[in-house]
């Protein structure tokens, strides 16, 4: 399967560092979900879940309340107001 | 010389107890200097991984319309100010509020007790801040920077150079300015909606992590300064208690041979 890297951090710290296989989320204009490869991408992330699910098929589930995601070549990141469940 | 020996006892004691307390201060400081250290370098790296897409956006020959870019020619100030909670920390609240009172300013929200106690303002600690406080902070600033309220919103903090050097500083929030160098670069990404929606909802998020840097560095200023200042003030007591003991030993000394003086010219007679 392949993998990116994620980087996922609030205002209070780093909350996810590592390779994913894929990001769910709420964007600015619907759901969206992020594969290895996807395109250089930038969007507001709207209140909701976010899943990741990591490389060994297990999901991590937390809340973003604001934000922006930027996906770039060198991975993905994921600012703003956050946690996990 | 009875009551002298007596009175610089009593000096060394309460000079020694002095001693202990900066000591204990010390310590404390050393032991949350670790922790405000990594605190103070993950917020500085949120905040610079959201500055630099910031960078994009603002470089963005649309956004210049966006509201938060609006140029100001305005006076209408307002200062966060970030103080510590408690003093003894040499002169890192002085700085903060030479610099705040060196500045035009309209309003200051303080963070910090002595902030608060100074400009009387609602108490909110600036070790123990938290990122909810921030965002709620940030909300409200920019509602009130957009309903032009004020025209430029600012954060009074210390930068922290070095475990020896931290220096009070001014950085601006609101308007965003274009990083210079940045005006032709073009992005090949995809924004969704576009670029002038996505910096407008941003901004909050932004300034959000922005305190938080800045509240986490200044923490660790403080903590740096309180061990320096606990230091130097160990090491002058100290010298003090040096001083005085020399001081107590020859007083006790001049007892005893005037003693000695006496009874021998007593017994000579």
């Amino acid at each position: 399967m392949n993998t990116f890297q994620l980087n996922i951090s609030s205002p209070d710290g780093k909350l996810f560092s590592g390779e994913a296989a894929e990001l769910i989320l709420r964007g600015a204009e619907g759901d969206l979900a992020v594969l290895a490869g996807h395109v250089p991408f930038i969007t507001t992330v709207k209140p909701g879940e976010v899943r990741v699910i990591l490389p060994d098929g297990s999901t991590r589930v937390g809340h973003a309340r604001s934000g922006l995601l930027t996906v770039a070549h060198e991975g993905v990141t994921l600012l703003g107001d956050f946690s996990w469940d | 010389m009875g009551y002298n020996t007596k009175a610089l006892k009593n000096r060394i004691r309460s000079v020694n107890s002095t001693l202990h307390l900066t000591r204990a201060m010390g310590l404390v400081a050393s032991s949350k200097m670790r922790r405000a250290n990594e605190s103070m370098n993950s917020g500085r790296q949120y905040a610079a991984a959201f500055g630099s897409v910031m960078d994009l956006l603002t470089a963005c020959p649309d956004c210049i319309h966006s509201p938060y870019m609006r140029p100001t020619e305005g006076k209408r100030v307002c200062l966060v100010v970030i103080a510590g909670d408690r003093g003894l920390a040499g002169g890192y609240n002085a700085n903060v509020f030479r610099l705040t009172e060196s500045m035009p300013r309209e309003k200051v929200i303080p963070i910090g007790k002595r902030a608060c106690d100074r400009y009387h303002g609602e108490f909110a600690s600036s070790e123990r801040y938290t990122g909810a406080q921030a965002s709620e902070l940030a909300r409200e600033l920019c509602r009130a920077f957009l309903a032009g309220e004020y025209d430029r919103v600012g954060i009074v903090s210390t930068r922290y150079v070095s475990m020896m050097t931290q220096e009070a500083q001014l950085t601006w929030l609101l308007p965003l300015e274009r990083t210079e160098g940045r005006e032709n670069a073009t992005v090949d990404a995809v924004f969704e909606p576009d670029e002038t929606s996505i910096l407008n909802t941003a901004v909050p998020d932004y300034v959000a992590g922005v305190l938080m840097r800045c509240i986490r560095e200044s923490f660790a200023c403080e903590v740096a300064a309180r061990r320096m200042a606990m230091d130097s003030a160990g090491k002058n007591a100290q010298t003090m208690i040096d001083n005085l003991q020399i001081k107590y030993n020859r007083a006790r000394q001049g007892a005893i041979t005037q003693e000695i003086t006496e009874i021998v010219a007593g017994s000579g007679s």
